[in-house]
């Protein structure tokens, strides 16, 4: 197996806090590998660094291969990596349809200079990009919300709005950071299993920042645990759950 | 009273109202659609008025290419403060556009060789040569009278500014509800939602800021063809606060509100200055004026208390987290 996602080396600075410090790491294509460690390990930031919210201020990021650490966030969502973020972002004041096409890519409507040249391939594109979207709405269970404002939407709704306009991205890698925050149980096994789905039906490569370490030991097949900007371990579930490292970082035992 | 019931006057108030609308429907691209807090919306008005101007008297171009070179240079001043200041988050952003209207306006005031500085455009020629720009507009606006056998000057540019005015809002209403308008209504709800999802938004609030003072520009060059004269006094940073109040009055986010907003603010503004019955005819005409300010101000308090989504906007956007 090759690594989708390689990163080597990645350190980020917030004036003296070290947030992250030579972190490396590798996804597998296909795969659904976790990120965990306790609060402030730097996950987030490592996250950020990644999707481009961030820039590092050391090391390499590769995308299947192609060097994306300096690329704006945008670049790197059309290079195939999408993020989602802690908590839902739904737009709320516009439409659970609207939420979700604009994710489209490749759309001619979205070119200021095409709505006058291209109208006719903006309109094709758009009545393309509606049917896709319903389509996805249709996965999560939403479609009966398609043109209510999503400010209207449950926290839980949010969660698959999220979801849906991520796949509207089509990307090849997404990250996920921390999907069953706040999720009740059912909402949690829907999640679960479209994500499973997803990665059967569509080939999609999961990197998932997760506490409920349940889900991590049910789904992921492979783990990098951070502590303190680093990555102090990797493995498969198994091996990571008995590592004394890890329970360390976690309880704090031995300071 | 009998000005009031005179159509000159009337016309006067609705070519103001049309200036406004064709001036806040910039502001509406700009915050309405893509979020973007503009305060200094009044220098790209000046931006427009003066190029022109200049253009005609200094260079001697003809009129006709000198306005949309006016919108141009709005249009440009829009890009050029928003490279370096769109890259700063909301307040600043609204801090930096402030500072530069009120640059633009000081230095409209003190390069005098250039525009004419605080005497205005009648002076563009230097002392003692009064500068005209506004010959071929006039020309052209009793040309237009006669086709349309109408007699008065304010209602021939009455009609003027609402024909440009109605065709812009028709475009801009059509340009929000195509995908483009959907990228910056998602700019204007989550930044960082729509980068995720792989939208350039530096790239799009550039285009947003840049369509909204070429907006102003051209409001800019009706002001200036209304009155055939202007000075920096005419774009103290008050008139972008006009633009907002029209806005809120109007309802945010709709480009149909903006005329609503700018009718109504422009007929409040002028039925305030007949206020000459008691307790109002105990002030002067100069403290009546501002009696008028605070009116138009308790008025939008009341509104926003009562109907903080303006008079067109839709409730439920307002209560929405």
């Amino acid at each position: 197996m090759t690594a989708l996602l390689e990163a080597s080396g990645v350190s980020k600075a917030f004036g003296g806090v070290r947030a992250v410090e030579d972190a490396s790491l590798a996804v597998e294509e296909g795969s659904i590998t976790a990120l965990i460690g306790p609060n402030g390990a730097g996950k987030s930031t490592l996250f950020n660094c990644l999707s481009g919210f961030l820039r590092p201020d050391r090391g390499r990021i590769t995308l299947a291969g192609r060097r994306i650490e300096r690329l704006p966030p945008h670049a790197i969502v059309r290079a195939g990596l999408a993020r989602t973020f802690q908590t839902a972002r739904a737009l709320t004041r516009m439409t659970v349809l609207d939420n979700v096409r604009l994710a489209a890519p490749g759309h001619p409507g979205e070119q200021l200079r095409n709505l006058l040249a291209r109208r006719r391939a903006a309109r094709r594109r758009e009545a393309q990009v509606t049917e896709e979207a319903r389509a996805l709405l249709r996965l999560v269970r939403l479609e009966e919300h398609a043109d209510a404002l999503a400010g209207t939407l449950s926290g839980g709704q949010r969660k698959l709005l999220d979801l849906a306009r991520i796949l509207m991205a089509s990307p090849r890698l997404i990250l996920l950071d921390e999907p069953m925050a706040g999720v009740n149980p059912a909402l949690r096994e829907e999640l679960l299993a479209h994500i499973l789905h997803v990665r059967a039906t569509r080939g999609i490569t999961f990197l998932v920042i997760e506490h409920d370490l349940a889900f991590v030991m049910q789904t992921a097949d492979r783990v990098f645990v951070m502590a303190e900007g680093r990555i102090l371990t990797e493995g498969a579930p198994e091996q990571v759950r008995r590592d004394e490292r890890v329970i360390d970082a976690y309880l704090g035992t031995h300071g | 009273m009998s000005v009031l019931s005179s159509a000159e006057f009337w016309a006067f108030v609705g070519v103001m109202a049309g200036i406004y609308t064709l001036f806040t429907l910039g502001l509406q691209i700009q915050f309405g659609l893509a979020g973007l807090l503009n305060f200094g919306q009044v220098a790209f008005m000046a931006v427009g008025a003066y190029t022109m101007a200049i253009l005609v008297v200094k260079q001697g171009w003809s009129m006709w290419l000198a306005a949309p070179l006016g919108i141009a240079a709005a249009a440009l001043a829009g890009l050029l403060v928003g490279l370096p200041a769109l890259r700063l988050r909301g307040d600043y952003f609204a801090i930096v556009t402030i500072a530069f209207s009120e640059i633009v306006r000081w230095v409209a005031t003190n390069e005098d060789r250039l525009t004419g500085g605080s005497q205005g455009t009648i002076n563009l020629r230097g002392e003692g040569v009064a500068a005209q720009y506004n010959g071929q507009w006039e020309r052209f606006q009793g040309w237009l009278g006669e086709q349309l056998g109408i007699g008065s000057k304010d209602v021939v540019m009455l009609l003027l500014v609402w024909s440009v005015a109605l065709l812009l809002l028709w475009v801009a209403g059509r340009l929000a509800r195509t995908p483009w308008g959907r990228v910056l209504r998602a700019i204007r709800e989550d930044e960082d939602a729509a980068a995720s999802v792989g939208k350039p938004v530096f790239r799009y609030r550039l285009q947003a800021l840049s369509l909204g003072a070429a907006a102003a520009g051209l409001a800019g060059l009706f002001y200036a063809w209304q009155f055939g004269f202007f000075s920096p006094d005419d774009f103290q940073p008050l008139i972008t606060f006009f633009g907002w109040m029209i806005l809120i009055l109007g309802g945010v986010g709709r480009v149909w509100a903006v005329p609503v907003g700018a009718v109504v603010f422009g007929f409040l503004f002028a039925a305030t200055r007949f206020f000459d019955f008691p307790p109002f005819s105990y002030l002067d005409s100069a403290d009546r004026a501002y009696v008028r300010l605070l009116l138009i101000g308790l008025l939008i308090i009341a509104l926003v208390l009562l109907r903080p989504q303006g008079i067109l906007g839709r409730r439920q956007e307002m209560v929405l987290e």
